[in-house]
């Protein structure tokens, strides 16, 4: 399960929905798993049904879960499509942080030979 | 549903609610704010039909509140003071809500008092201030309500208490369309849970909407942000 920041800027909402993606990314919720209820998931987060029951909605309509009438929601089978929005997220911090590493006089050659390194290592090329 | 219109109530010469108008839809949980002394407890008690409104209409589901029972059964309130019966513990409090609420729910009454773990044999006015809250709220739930007006609900109310609490309010209004009306000064608390707000001030609603709608319009200002920002607009005006 997944905790609500209340300081943060990002809405309830959109927390809610990333933190539905983030238990399925990591396998914590696998396809064919049944999500908690509106009911369960608003209790356990201590927020608002209304938030839950829209970020279902936006899940279901992104191809994250499915819906059985009377029975709950159900994680999909295979691949994500909005995946590549995520990607596109992550790229973004990393852009960030390698400005940070740029401000700090680290030059551009270093910076690709760690990736590259990082990128072996995930190949077990290491 | 809970519709206040035109309300008037007034204190001798001091006016504390200047004709207030509200709306609180069914399944709703509406978040009552506004500074101290603006007048949430006299509109509290109003709704709860303890006060008698000088002019202006408080309907449940379209029937005045006050001296009307049946609304008064399906109703809960948790005041910001408790009271209690002198002598009696959860277990007689229990029995005598019994008596008063048709809808008396004892499965969900022994269920709570185990989950919070309070003894049904103590008398209440040993329990801490914590506990004395938490028992108000074991009996109020126990009623089984469709309505559920909470003043200053979570005050001396531990963070895993709180928690509690709320989820079975939640579940309430999720299974059962449970209506909700709390007010708080806890802006960050209520901004989680309620789906609409109003700002209290000056004996009127300065403010009202649904917490998203609003969200969108003022460019995902806090409730706190929104709330000082209603509250400096009326100095200007």
């Amino acid at each position: 399960m997944f905790q609500l920041d209340l300081k943060s800027r990002k809405s309830l909402y959109e927390q809610v929905v990333d933190g539905c993606k983030e238990m399925v990314i990591r396998g914590e919720l696998k396809p064919g798993d049944r999500l908690p209820s509106i009911r369960d998931m608003s209790a356990a987060l201590t927020v608002n049904p209304n938030t839950v029951q829209k970020a279902y909605s936006r899940l279901e309509s992104e191809g994250w879960i499915y819906t059985v009438s009377g029975r709950g929601a159900f994680v999909s089978e295979g691949s994500h499509e909005p995946d590549t929005v995520r990607q596109e997220a992550v790229y973004e911090k990393m852009e960030v942080l390698m400005e940070e590493l740029f401000y700090l006089g680290v030059k551009g050659e270093d910076i690709l030979s760690r990736l590259k390194r990082i990128i072996q290592e995930r190949r077990g090329e290491i | 549903m809970i519709q206040v219109s035109s309300l008037v109530k007034k204190f001798g010469s001091f006016t504390a609610l200047n004709g207030l108008d509200l709306c609180v839809e069914t399944g709703s949980i509406y978040g009552l704010v506004g500074v101290n002394g603006s007048g949430k407890t006299t509109l509290i008690k109003q709704l709860t039909g303890v006060l008698r409104p000088d002019s202006g209409e408080i309907k449940f589901d379209g029937e005045e509140v006050y001296d009307n029972i049946s609304v008064k059964k399906r109703t809960a309130y948790i005041p910001d003071e408790l009271y209690f019966l002198g002598n009696y513990n959860l277990k007689s409090m229990g029995e005598f809500y019994r008596g008063l609420y048709e809808n008396w729910n004892a499965e969900r009454f022994n269920t709570m008092a185990a989950d919070f773990g309070l003894s049904k044999t103590d008398r209440i006015c040993r329990f801490s201030k914590g506990m004395q809250k938490q028992a108000a709220f074991i009996l109020a739930m126990s009623t089984m309500p469709d309505y559920l007006i909470l003043d200053e609900p979570i005050d001396g109310l531990d963070p895993i208490m709180r928690k509690k609490l709320w989820g079975y309010i939640l579940g309430d209004v999720a299974e059962k369309q449970l209506t909700v009306l709390v007010s708080s000064h806890n802006l960050r608390e209520l901004e989680g849970i309620c789906d609409s707000i109003g700002i209290l001030s000056n004996g009127r609603i300065r403010f009202q909407g649904k917490l998203d709608e609003l969200r969108q319009d003022l460019q995902d200002m806090s409730l706190e942000e929104l709330f000082i920002h209603a509250m400096e607009g009326k100095e200007d005006a």
